[in-house]
C-alpha cells in the first residue's frame, strides 16, 4: 500500500508525461500494416497529383475553350475532368477498403495485448484501483485511438504531401501569389502552439473524469442491492450526478480549445484569398493601373488557396484528434507498461509432476517494505498431508497460502515443492498442479456446468456430474429446472453463497490438483453439507496435501497437522491431541468454542 | 404491476423531452447553422464581384483605376463577413456542445437513478458490462446524434437548398442540371440506410458483450490466477475481440458497396457545370462572374450529398444505441413505492410478522419457501438455521422487500410490508448481506454508507461493536485505508465485520445478519455477540448462522429444511426436542467426551 489506492473520487496521476516515446511506441502497431499503408498513401497521393490538374482543365476552359467558342475543346475537357474523377473515386474505394481493414486490426491489436498484460499482473494491480477504471481502458479507450493510428497517420502524411505538391503547382502559376498564400502559415503555427497546451491538458481531464465516472457505475450497478438496503439511491444519484457533472464540464472546456482549430484556419483562409485580390489587383498592378494578374491566374491561384487551406483545415482536424486521443493512449501504453512483478523467471522450467512436499525455508515476506508479515517461517509438510492453518485474522494464514502458490514473490528464504525452488518454476505448471479456493467464490456469466469446467476445460458431462457429486452440488444442482444448463452470473443470480463455494469448489476439485489450498472456503457452507462434503473429500483427498484455513473447529480438528500462526510465524504446531495436551493458544481457541456451547 | 409498461415515444421524441430546459438554445443553434451557411456564401459572392467589376469585366480596368475603394469596401465587406461567420460558427458549435452535453448529462444522470431503484429481477436479467454500455458507449450515440448528425442534418439541408435557390434565381436552367442527379443519390442512400441498420445493432451487441466479458475477467481476476487459465481467457477475449473487430468492419464496408456510386455522382456536378455553364457563357446567358460564383459554390450543392452516407450511418448508430437506453429507461421495477403508500416517518418499533409466506423465484418451477409463519416482538433475537439453499436467504430477502412475497403477507408493526414506502422501509432495516460487497473507498467511508453525516468517533463506535476497532487500528492508514473494489486485501473476516459496523451504523430498528460471522475466529465472534448486546438503539435481530455459538442466545431458533419451518423454540427447547438442532449441536461440538473431560467438565448432565 505504498503506493496509494485509487477510488472513484481520485483523479490517475499520470506516471509519465506523455512524450514522443509514446508516438514511436504507437507505431510498432502501424509496422505490421506497413505494406497496406504505404499503399493506401501512394494511391491517396496519385490522386491527390490527379486531382491538382482539375483546376488547370478548368483554367484551361475558362482562359481557352469558352472564351474561344470552341464546344468540342470544352466537352473534351470535361471528359478528362470525368477520367481524373473517376480514378479519383477507384483510388478512394480501394484505399477505405484497406484502411478500414487495418485500423480494425489496429483496434483488435492493442486490445488483444492490452488484454493479455491484464493477465499477468497480480492481485495487487486490480486491488489498488477500481475495476472500472481497467475496464473504461480495454473497452473504450482502444477503439479512441484506432482512427488516429491507422487513418491519422496516412492522412497526415496525406495532407503534407498534398500541401507540397500545391505548393509546386502554386509556384509554377505564379510566383508572387504563391509567396502571398504562404504568408498564412506563420500565423497559423502561433495560432496553434498556443492552443496545443491548452487542449491537451483538458483532454486529459476529461479522460479522468471519464474513468471515475466509470468506476462509480460499475461499483454502483455490483452493489445495487447495498445501495438499496441502504436506501442510499438518492445520495448515490447525486454523487453520480456530481461526477457526471465533471464529465460534461471537463468536456465543454476541452471542445472550447477544440472548435477554436477550424474557424481558426477558416478565417486566415479567407485572409489570404483577400490577400490574393489585393496583390493580384492592386499590389502587382502594371504601371498604367491595370490589373497585374490575368482573370485565369487569379481565378485558379483563388482555387489553389482554397486547395492549399483545406489540407491545411484538415491538418487541423488531425491536429485535434491527435491531441484529444493521447490522453487515451498514453493511458492504454500506461497500464501496458505496468510491471509485472511475478512472473517466470528467465530459465524457468514446467514444475516437475508434483507429489505434495512442501516446505518453507527461511521465508520472510511483507507487503510493504519495513512492514514484515512473516518473519523467518520454516516448515515441511509431507505429500498428501492435511494441513490447517489457524490463528487470529490478519496474522498471515492467507498470506502463507498465497505464497505456495506464488501469487508473490519472498523477501527471502525459499518456498520448495518436492524439492524445487517455487521461484524457478513457470507459474503456469506451479498454479496447474494446485487448487486453489478462495473465500470469495466468483461466479462467472454462463451455465453451472461451465463454471465448473473453469477447473478443467475438457471435463466431459459425467466429470462435472461426479465432481459435484463430491462436494454435494449435485443434489441441489439436478433440482434446478435446468439442471446444470442453469444460467448464471456473477451478480443477480439467485444461487445461495453456500450454493456458490459447493459450485466453486466442484471447480477446484475437478482440476485434480496435487496440492489444495481452501481459504475459508467453507465458510457459508452449513455444518450439516460441510460434514456430508468432507467425507466425500477424505476420499478425494487422500494422496493429495491440502491447506485448510478455517475458523470451524469441526473442520480443522481432524487434519493431520495443525498450524498456529501469529506474530509472523509459526507458534504451534502439531495434531489436534498434541496441541491440546500442550494447553497454548489453540487449546484456548479450541475450549473457548466448547464452552459457549455447553 | 397493475400499470403496464407506459406508451413508448419515439426516438426522437425521446430526445426532445430530454433536452427539455435547453430547447430554446437548441433552436437558436439550429438557426445559428442557417445564419453561417447563409454567410458562407458570402464569400463567393463578393469573390464574384470583384471577379465581374474587376478583372473579367468590360471595365474591369477603368474600374480598377477609378474605383478603388469599392474594391476594398468589398474586400473588406468579405473578410468582415467572414470574420462575423466564424465567431457564429463557433459559438453555435459550444451551442450544441451545450445542448448534447446537457441532454447526455439528464439522461445518464436520470438513467442511474432509474437503474438503482430496479428490483433484484432485473439486476437477475442485466449483466453488469452490459448496463454499463448502456450507460456509456450508448450515450455517447445520443450525444453525437445532437452535437453533430442533427447539426449535419440541417447544415447539409439547408446549405443544399440556399445554394440551390441562389443559383436557381441567378439561372435556373442551370441550376436545375446541376441538380438533375440528387434524386439518384438519395435513392442509393436510401438503400443503403437499410442495408445498415441491421449492423449497427449487431455492432452494439457485440460492444456490450465485449465489455461484458473484460469487466467479468477483471473482477474475477483472483479465480483466473488461481486456476492458471490466463491462456483459456485470453483465447476467450481473443474471439470476442476478432468478432468485434470484424463485425465493425463489415459495418464499415457496408458503406464502400454505395460509396463509389454517391461518390460518382457528386463528382459530376462540376462537370456537369463546366459543361453547361461553358456553353451557357458561349452563347452570352451568363457572364463569367456568374460562372465564378456557380463554381465557387459547387461543393455546396455536391458536398451534402457526399455527407449524407455519413449522416446516416451515425443516424443508425443512434437508433441502436438509444432503442437500448430506452429499453431500459422505460423497465418498470415491479417492486415500487404502492401508490396509496402510507407516510410513516417515525422510527418503527420493529415487530416482524410471517404470516403463511410462500414464495418462488419467477423462473423456478417449486417455491423456496412454503407457509412460513412466525413473528418476532420488538427487542427480540431470532435466529435461523438450515441447510445451504434451504431458503434462508430469500426468506429474510422478503422483509425489506428486495422480492414480493408469492402469498402470504408480511408484516412490520402491524402494517403489511408492501404499504410502506420503500424507502422508509429500508432505512428501519440494517441488513448485512451474505456476499459482502464493500466499495473501493476508505474504511471510515465504507462504514458510514448509510449515514453520511456521521462523526468519526461514531464511525469508530459501530467498528467497536463490530470487533473491528482492533484490526484497522492496526492498518497503517487506519480508518482511511482504501480497500479495494469488493473489498479484495481484507480476508473474508474482517470484510464481514466491516459490513456489520456498516449495518449497525444506521441504527436499525430492524437488524438482519445473514451469515455475517461465518468467517470470523471464536474469539471475536465472542467479542462481537457481546456488540450486539449492547446496542444504543431497541432493535429486532433476524440471525442467520450457522454455529451454534452465534444461535444460542437467540429468543427463539428456527430451523428451516426444503423453505419450511421445522424447528422453532429456544435452545433449551431444541435441545430436548433432540432434532435436527441437537444433531446439529452434537455435530458442532464433536461432543467429545475425552476432551469435554479433560476441560473437567462432565457434558451430559448439562445438556
Amino acid at each position: 500500500m505504498a503506493k496509494r489506492k485509487n477510488t472513484y473520487r481520485v483523479d490517475e496521476e499520470l506516471e509519465t508525461p506523455f512524450d514522443i516515446k509514446h508516438l514511436k511506441r504507437s507505431f510498432v502497431y502501424m509496422k505490421k500494416y506497413r505494406k497496406q499503408m504505404i499503399l493506401a498513401f501512394a494511391l491517396s497521393a496519385v490522386a491527390g497529383i490527379m486531382a491538382l490538374f482539375d483546376p488547370m482543365i478548368v483554367k484551361e476552359a475558362l482562359d481557352g475553350a469558352i472564351p474561344e467558342k470552341q464546344t468540342g475543346k470544352l466537352l473534351l475537357l470535361a471528359a478528362a475532368l470525368i477520367g481524373t474523377y473517376a480514378v479519383s473515386v477507384c483510388f478512394a474505394l480501394i484505399r477505405s477498403r484497406m484502411m478500414i481493414r487495418v485500423s480494425q486490426n489496429i483496434i483488435y491489436d492493442i486490445r488483444k495485448d492490452l488484454f493479455a498484460h491484464l493477465q499477468e499482473l497480480s492481485f495487487q494491480y486490480y486491488d489498488d484501483r477500481p475495476h472500472g477504471k481497467i475496464l473504461i481502458r480495454v473497452v473504450n479507450y482502444v477503439n479512441s485511438v484506432s482512427d488516429m493510428l491507422s487513418n491519422g497517420l496516412i492522412n497526415l502524411a496525406l495532407e503534407i504531401f498534398n500541401l507540397v505538391f500545391i505548393i509546386v503547382f502554386m509556384f509554377l502559376v505564379d510566383v508572387q501569389l504563391s509567396l502571398v498564400i504562404l504568408c498564412g502559415v506563420p500565423f497559423l503555427a502561433v495560432f496553434l502552439l498556443w492552443i496545443k497546451n491548452k487542449q491537451r491538458k483538458a483532454w486529459q481531464a476529461v479522460s479522468n473524469k471519464n474513468s471515475n465516472l466509470n468506476a462509480y457505475l460499475q461499483e454502483n450497478i455490483s452493489g445495487a442491492k447495498v445501495t438499496q438496503i441502504f436506501a442510499r439511491e438518492d445520495e448515490n444519484s447525486k454523487l453520480f450526478a456530481d461526477l457526471s457533472e465533471k464529465c460534461r464540464k471537463t468536456w465543454m472546456t476541452a471542445v472550447r480549445y477544440s472548435s477554436l482549430v477550424w474557424p481558426g484556419i477558416d478565417l486566415i483562409a479567407v485572409l489570404i484569398r483577400a490577400a490574393i485580390f489585393i496583390f493580384g489587383l492592386v499590389i502587382f498592378a502594371t504601371a498604367d493601373g491595370a490589373a497585374g494578374k490575368s482573370v485565369g491566374v487569379i481565378v485558379s491561384m483563388a482555387s489553389y488557396a482554397s486547395r492549399f487551406w483545406q489540407p491545411i483545415m484538415n491538418l487541423g482536424n488531425i491536429f485535434n484528434n491527435f491531441i484529444n486521443n493521447i490522453a487515451y493512449l498514453e493511458r492504454i501504453f500506461e497500464t501496458m507498461d505496468e510491471p509485472v512483478t511475478v512472473k517466470d523467471a528467465e530459465n524457468a522450467v514446467p514444475i516437475a509432476p508434483v507429489k505434495g512436499e512442501v516446505v518453507f525455508d527461511h521465508v520472510c515476506f511483507s507487503y510493504e517494505p519495513g512492514k514484515e508479515i512473516l518473519h523467518d517461517v520454516s516448515f515441511s509438510v509431507r505429500p498428501g498431508e492435511s494441513v490447517a492453518l489457524v490463528g487470529p485474522t490478519g496474522a498471515g494464514k492467507s498470506t502463507i497460502v498465497n505464497l505456495i502458490s506464488r501469487f508473490y514473490n519472498v523477501d527471502s528464504g525459499r518456498v520448495l515443492i518436492d524439492g524445487q525452488d517455487i521461484s524457478g518454476v513457470t507459474l503456469h505448471s506451479l498454479r496447474s498442479s494446485m487448487g486453489i479456493m478462495m473465500q470469495d467464490s466468483f461466479i462467472f456469466s454462463g451455465t453451472i456446468a461451465d463454471n465448473i469446467r473453469y477447473g478443467k476445460l475438457d471435463a466431459t458431462d459425467d466429470e462435472i456430474r461426479s465432481a459435484s457429486a463430491v462436494v454435494r452440488a449435485d443434489d441441489f444442482i439436478s433440482k434446478m429446472q435446468e439442471g446444470y444448463e442453469t444460467q448464471v452470473h456473477e451478480r443477480g443470480s439467485l444461487l445461495s453463497q453456500g450454493q456458490k463455494q459447493l459450485i466453486s469448489f466442484a471447480r477446484t476439485l475437478i482440476s485434480d490438483p496435487r496440492i489444495l489450498v481452501l481459504d475459508e472456503a467453507t465458510s457459508s457452507i452449513d455444518v450439516q453439507t460441510e460434514k456430508a462434503l468432507q467425507e466425500g473429500l477424505n476420499a478425494m483427498l487422500k494422496g493429495r496435501t491440502s491447506f485448510i484455513i478455517a475458523h470451524r473447529l469441526s473442520t480443522i480438528r481432524n487434519c493431520d497437522k495443525i498450524m498456529y500462526i501469529d506474530n509472523g510465524g509459526i507458534t504451534e504446531c502439531g495434531t489436534h491431541e498434541q496441541l491440546m495436551q500442550a494447553k497454548g493458544a489453540y487449546y484456548r481457541l479450541y475450549t473457548s468454542q466448547l464452552q459457549d456451547v455447553v | 404491476m397493475e400499470k403496464q409498461a407506459k406508451q413508448r415515444p419515439g426516438r426522437l421524441a425521446f430526445l426532445w423531452e430530454n433536452m427539455s430546459g435547453r430547447r430554446i438554445m437548441f433552436f437558436v443553434s439550429l438557426f445559428g447553422v442557417l445564419v453561417y451557411n447563409v454567410l458562407q456564401l458570402t464569400v463567393p459572392y463578393f469573390s464574384g464581384q470583384i471577379t465581374d467589376l474587376f478583372l473579367s469585366g468590360e471595365e474591369a480596368a477603368e474600374n480598377l483605376r477609378l474605383h478603388r475603394d469599392l474594391l476594398y469596401t468589398l474586400i473588406a465587406g468579405m473578410v468582415g463577413m467572414t470574420l462575423f461567420r466564424v465567431i457564429v460558427v463557433y459559438l453555435d458549435c459550444m451551442g450544441f456542445e451545450h445542448v448534447s452535453q446537457y441532454t447526455l448529462f439528464r439522461i445518464r444522470n436520470i438513467l442511474f437513478d432509474r437503474i438503482e431503484r430496479q428490483d433484484m429481477t432485473f439486476y437477475a436479467t442485466y449483466r453488469t458490462g452490459d448496463l454499463m454500455t448502456r450507460l456509456t458507449g450508448d450515450l455517447q450515440a445520443v450525444r453525437h446524434m445532437i452535437a453533430w448528425v442533427l447539426r449535419m442534418i440541417l447544415q447539409c439541408a439547408s446549405l443544399f437548398l440556399a445554394t440551390f435557390i441562389y443559383f436557381f434565381c441567378m439561372d435556373w436552367l442551370l441550376a436545375l442540371c446541376v441538380v438533375a442527379l440528387a434524386p439518384v443519390i438519395f435513392f442509393i442512400v436510401y438503400r443503403f440506410r437499410l442495408q445498415v441498420k441491421p449492423m449497427h445493432v449487431m455492432l452494439r451487441e457485440k460492444f456490450a458483450g465485449m465489455n461484458t466479458d473484460a469487466q467479468e475477467n477483471i473482477s474475477g481476476n483472483r479465480v483466473v490466477r488461481a486456476f492458471a487459465r490466463e491462456e483459456h481467457e485470453k483465447e476467450k477475449f481473443d474471439k470476442i475481440n476478432r468478432d468485434y473487430a470484424d463485425t465493425a468492419r463489415e459495418t464499415d464496408f457496408t458503406w464502400l458497396k454505395y460509396f463509389p456510386w454517391v461518390e460518382s455522382c457528386a463528382n459530376l456536378l462540376p462537370v456537369i457545370l463546366l459543361v453547361t455553364g461553358g456553353l451557357f457563357i458561349m452563347s452570352g446567358r451568363i457572364t463569367m462572374g456568374e460562372y465564378v460564383s456557380f463554381s465557387g459554390l459547387i461543393w455546396a450543392i455536391s458536398n451534402p450529398m457526399r455527407q449524407l452516407g455519413s449522416i446516416l450511418n451515425e443516424f443508425q448508430r443512434f437508433t441502436a444505441a438509444s432503442d437500448k437506453i430506452m429499453e431500459i429507461w422505460y423497465a418498470e421495477p415491479q417492486i415500487r413505492d404502492p401508490e396509496d403508500a402510507i407516510d410513516h416517518e417515525e422510527r418503527f418499533e420493529g415487530k416482524i410478522e410471517f404470516d403463511h409466506v410462500s414464495f418462488q423465484y419467477a423462473d423456478a418451477t417449486f417455491p423456496v419457501l412454503r407457509d412460513i409463519s412466525f413473528t418476532a416482538e420488538p427487542g427480540q433475537t431470532i435466529a435461523i438455521m438450515g441447510e445451504t439453499g434451504c431458503g434462508k436467504t430469500s426468506l429474510i430477502n422478503l422483509i425489506p422487500r428486495f422480492f414480493d412475497t408469492t402469498e402470504g403477507q408480511i408484516r412490520i408493526d402491524g402494517v403489511d410490508v408492501r404499504k410502506y414506502k420503500l424507502k422508509q422501509l429500508r432505512r428501519n432495516i440494517g441488513l448485512a448481506t451474505q456476499d459482502v460487497l464493500l466499495y473501493s473507498d476508505t474504511i471510515e467511508d465504507n462504514i458510514a454508507y448509510g449515514n453520511l453525516h456521521m462523526s468519526e468517533k461514531q464511525v469508530a463506535k459501530y467498528a467497536r461493536l463490530s470487533a473491528a476497532e482492533r484490526f484497522i487500528t492496526h492498518l497503517p492508514e487506519g480508518y482511511s485505508t482504501i480497500i479495494g473494489e469488493r473489498g479484495t486485501g481484507l480476508s473474508g473476516g474482517q470484510k464481514q465485520r466491516i459490513s456489520l459496523a456498516r449495518a449497525l451504523a444506521v441504527q436499525p430498528s430492524i437488524l438482519i445478519l445473514d451469515d455475517t460471522t461465518s468467517a470470523v475466529d471464536m474469539e471475536t465472534e465472542k467479542e462481537i455477540q457481546e456488540g450486539l448486546k449492547n446496542l444504543d438503539f431497541p432493535c429486532t435481530k433476524l440471525i442467520i448462522a450457522q454455529r451454534i455459538s452465534t444461535t444460542r442466545t437467540a429468543d427463539k431458533i428456527l430451523i428451516m429444511q426444503d423453505g419450511r419451518i421445522t424447528e422453532s423454540g429456544t435452545h433449551r427447547e431444541l435441545i430436548e426436542k433432540q432434532g435436527y438442532y441437537w444433531e446439529l449441536v452434537k455435530l458442532q461440538t464433536g461432543l467429545d467426551r475425552e476432551i469435554l473431560e479433560m476441560m473437567g467438565k462432565t457434558a451430559g448432565e448439562e445438556v
